[in-house]
């Protein structure tokens, strides 16, 4: 190969240097932001303030001790008719002490559902049924399924454990209570999910994890 | 050199931008909406545009909500298998309001009122020839025999068309006080249908200014920088 | 003052890069006189990358169904945020890159850039260009608009009529009797993975140039130095310039003028039922269907619109002498000229409705472009060598 390096231009002065960093600089930048819109493109178009759906529950069918899923914003909520057995046993002491967050001092619920409880009504149970873990979809058991059972749900990913109101044990490896949505009774055996009339300025989005 | 600067920023952060502008005073397009919304979307739909793309045209989320809580989407069925229905929501599109092709026509002497979603683009002549549809209904004139469901109107080829005259003189309101004259109407309509046709065209024009001058500044750097390099070359 | 010898890196030493980068990027030697034709390359490479970047985020968004195309486009240009830009940068860039494809190729025709030693530089680029024109046609029926429907049938319809293999492969595409889903997700395959293609030739191409090294204006080869220039920081500078404008006219056609390149009644979903008035391709591919229309038999069009091509696959052996610019040869400096001209002739013609005088015109244009290829350059390049 007959190549010999032709020397770089000679006389670089400082005003060229100037101009080359400038020139690159730019270039570079608008080259970057060319890449906002793509990356802009990737966001959830559904995402903004005005999708706020809510739905309606009919909960005349569910009987005491039985529990049923619904759908709302695609994530699975468990709907629960406490029977008075399983509200005892929430409020025994040495249940409650084997509980991370008792007393629901996270954020993970809006006000009218933070307390023993952990719903508008004893008798209902309302929760997201997403584990705190990792984000699979725990199960049901029904209370007196086993011998000591008192309704709660159990996470078969890792083996977390959740009582009837949603509070996870402390030895699970999840680290906070299923979240409850806002919840609203529109009659006794009617509720809307989406909307809290306890607490309407709360919003999924607030919580500590879903 | 800092206008320069808030110019590029403004380039880069493209889309972002026109929910932060303000809704200025009623363009013909914002009040073309008012005009769709009474008295089109009685018999059309835009079925590729969601209630909430009518931010663009100034309507606001609670407008926008109402406005959409007003139609009936269906929804699944009941327990008893018969259909259900749900209001829709800024993310529904704004459908036609008849149910099915058949119920259309039925409702319209056998035609189909066209989807408006591109009407303005698709239509030969544009967003100006349905203006002059608008404009041009006339006495079927005598001698002239239409069929049942067929109005005399001008801007046609064969001189008539299967839509009633939809607009009269102050059938509606504008919020801004302009009069609502067939003509002022059949104006605006047939701005916010070509808006509809050409989704972001106002923004797409005002990021294009700033992508340009931006190119021109680099063409500028980029022919100053080539020059020098060429001239001392060995 | 070059820099003293150092021991090669760490990287240098397992994978050198660095050094090969220097030496085909920075130093590599380029002729000192080449014009802004050159820069064409340049903009090719460019406009690909955007289109496979604009045309991956698209398809994030795209879902290749007949009763979903339609819509998750219109959502595309809609809701999507930025979609409507990612879209016209893909639907003028696919014009842009038409153009840049066409000047490329005129200006190795040109500069006689074909010749010896480099007709692999010149197959694998036509090569491309076929690649290109299968990727373009398999896009444009994805939006599944009336254009994109009744375009793909009247192709399908066509290939179907060659003789072998026109059935099997329109078989093979279609994956039924007629254009439904099977084929749209086929169509949607065969676009991306071309696309992809592309690239691979892309790189044997630049290599084959890397070889061989850049024709010229002059059509001598560099035999000294002195003759050259390193290609950074003289041809890096000039191509930035040049790119700039290039780009202002692709900015210009995706803010200012997004609907002048297509056209309005693929903005109609598909209707198998009805074919639109009038239907028509898109500018690229204007000229071989003007001359599919200007031939009265169905497969005769379809032979002369593939051998319009094919002459100039086979040009580096029907134009045999040394002489490479068009400049150094009287007789191709009329005879060129006047095949581009058919080539924008036929352009035109075929974005006309075929009227008695449009079809003459077709006619006469491409009976210029075989009598250029097939006649006048073997003859020419007989007596030149032989004088
Ligand atoms: C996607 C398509 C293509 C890309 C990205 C591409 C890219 C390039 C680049 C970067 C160069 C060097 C710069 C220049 O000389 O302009 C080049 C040279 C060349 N290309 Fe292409 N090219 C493409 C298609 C084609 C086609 C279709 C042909 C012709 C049939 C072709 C023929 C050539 C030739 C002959 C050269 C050497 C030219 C010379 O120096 O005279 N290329 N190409
Ligand atoms: S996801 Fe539930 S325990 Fe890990």
């Amino acid at each position: 190969m007959t190549q010999s390096e032709t020397p770089p231009p000679e006389g670089g002065t400082k005003r060229r240097d100037l101009l080359t960093t400038a020139t690159v600089t730019l270039g570079c930048a608008g080259a970057c932001a060319l890449a906002v819109p793509f990356l802009n493109s990737l966001k959830n178009p559904a995402a903004t303030t005005l999708s706020d759906k809510t739905i309606e529950v009919d909960l005349s069918s569910l009987a005491p001790g039985q529990d049923m899923t619904v759908q709302w914003q695609d994530w699975p909520i468990f709907i629960q008719r406490r029977t008075p057995q399983m509200l005892a046993a929430l409020q025994t002491p040495a249940h409650i002490a084997t509980l991370r967050d008792a007393n629901s001092k996270m954020l993970q619920q809006p006000k009218d559902a933070t307390n023993w409880h952990r719903s508008v009504r004893p008798d209902y149970g309302v929760l997201v049924g997403i584990c705190t873990h990792l984000g699979c979809v725990p199960s049901f058991e029904k209370p007196g399924s086993a011998p000591e059972a008192a309704g709660g749900y159990f996470c078969p990913c890792h083996g977390s454990n959740f009582d009837a109101a949603g509070r996870v044990a402390e030895r699970a490896p999840a680290p906070y209570n299923l979240p409850v949505p806002p919840v609203t009774f529109l009659s006794d055996t009617k509720i809307r999910i989406g909307h809290s009339a306890g607490d309407p300025g709360f919003s999924m989005s607030d919580i500590q994890q879903i | 050199m800092s206008r320069l600067i808030r110019n590029f920023v403004l380039a880069a952060s493209l889309a972002p931008l026109l929910a932060a502008l303000p809704a200025c005073a009623s363009t013909p397009a914002q009040r073309g909406l008012i005009v769709f919304q009474h008295v089109c979307a009685a018999c059309h739909g835009m079925e590729h545009v969601d209630y909430g793309d009518m931010a663009a045209f100034g309507l606001s989320p609670d407008a926008i909500h109402n406005w959409a809580a007003d139609q009936q989407l269906p929804n699944g069925t009941d327990d008893n298998g018969d259909p259900k229905t749900r209001p829709a929501t800024p993310t529904d599109p704004i459908l036609s309001p008849y149910p099915n092709e058949a119920v259309g026509r039925l409702a319209n002497h056998g035609l189909l009122p066209p989807d408006l979603s591109r009407l303005a683009m698709t239509l030969p002549g544009g967003a100006e020839q349905i203006r002059r549809i608008l404009l041009s209904y006339a006495p079927t004139p005598a001698g002239v025999k239409l069929d049942d469901g067929r109005y005399y109107n001008t801007a046609l080829k064969w001189k008539h068309i299967g839509m009633p005259p939809p607009l009269q003189d102050g059938m509606l309101t504008y919020p801004d006080g302009t009069k609502s004259t067939t003509q002022q109407m059949a104006t605006d309509v047939s701005a916010f249908l070509n808006d509809v046709a050409h989704p972001h065209v106002a923004e797409r024009r005002r990021i294009g200014v700033y992508v340009l001058a931006y190119l021109v500044l680099m063409a500028v750097l980029t022919f100053v920088l080539q020059r020098r390099i060429w001239k001392s070359r060995p | 003052m070059p820099a003293p010898e150092k021991t090669p890196g760490w990287l240098e030493r397992r994978l050198p890069v660095m050094s090969v980068l220097r030496r085909e990027y920075i130093a590599f030697p380029m002729p000192r006189n080449l014009n802004a034709l050159w820069s064409f390359g340049a903009f090719l490479m460019v406009t690909m990358a955007i289109m496979i970047a604009s045309g991956l985020f698209l398809a994030i968004n795209y879902t290749p169904d007949i009763t979903q195309a339609f819509a998750s486009v219109e959502a595309i240009d809609r809701q999507i945020p930025s979609g409507w830009f990612l879209r016209s940068l893909h639907m003028g860039g696919v014009t842009m890159l038409f153009a840049c494809l066409y000047i490329h190729i005129a200006r190795s025709l040109w500069y006689g850039s074909y010749k010896a030693p480099r007709e692999l530089l010149w197959l694998t680029g036509l090569g491309m260009m076929l690649m290109v024109m299968v990727t373009a046609f398999a896009g444009y029926v994805l939006p599944w608009g009336q254009m994109s429907y009744w375009g793909a049938t009247v192709v399908l319809n066509a290939a179907h009529t060659i003789p072998l293999i026109g059935k099997p492969v329109s078989e093979l595409l279609l994956g039924g009797e007629t254009l439904g889903n099977t084929a749209l997700h086929r169509l949607f395959v065969l676009h991306f993975t071309m696309a992809f293609a592309i690239l691979a030739v892309i790189a044997l191409h630049v290599i084959a140039l890397h070889v061989v090294k850049p024709n010229n204006p002059s059509g001598i080869d560099p035999v000294s130095p002195k003759q050259t220039l390193p290609f950074h920081p003289y041809y890096t500078s000039r191509d930035g310039f040049a790119l700039c404008l290039f780009l202002m006219v692709y900015a210009g056609l995706v803010f200012f003028l997004p609907d002048l390149l297509t056209l309005a009644d693929n903005y109609v979903q598909a209707n198998p039922l009805v074919t639109p008035r009038d239907i028509r391709p898109e500018w690229y591919f204007a000229p071989f269907y003007a001359i599919l229309r200007a031939v009265p038999s169905r497969l005769g069009g379809l032979l002369l619109a593939v051998g319009s091509l094919a002459v100039l696959f086979a040009l580096p052996s029907l134009d045999r002498s040394p002489t490479r610019p068009a400049t150094r040869r009287p007789l191709v400096r009329l005879s060129l000229p006047l095949a581009f001209l058919s080539f924008i002739l036929l352009g035109v013609a075929g974005m006309h409705p075929p009227t008695e005088t449009w079809l003459i015109v077709s006619r006469m244009a491409m009976a210029w472009w075989f009598i250029h290829f097939l006649v006048v350059m073997p003859l020419v390049s007989e007596r030149e060598i032989t004088s």
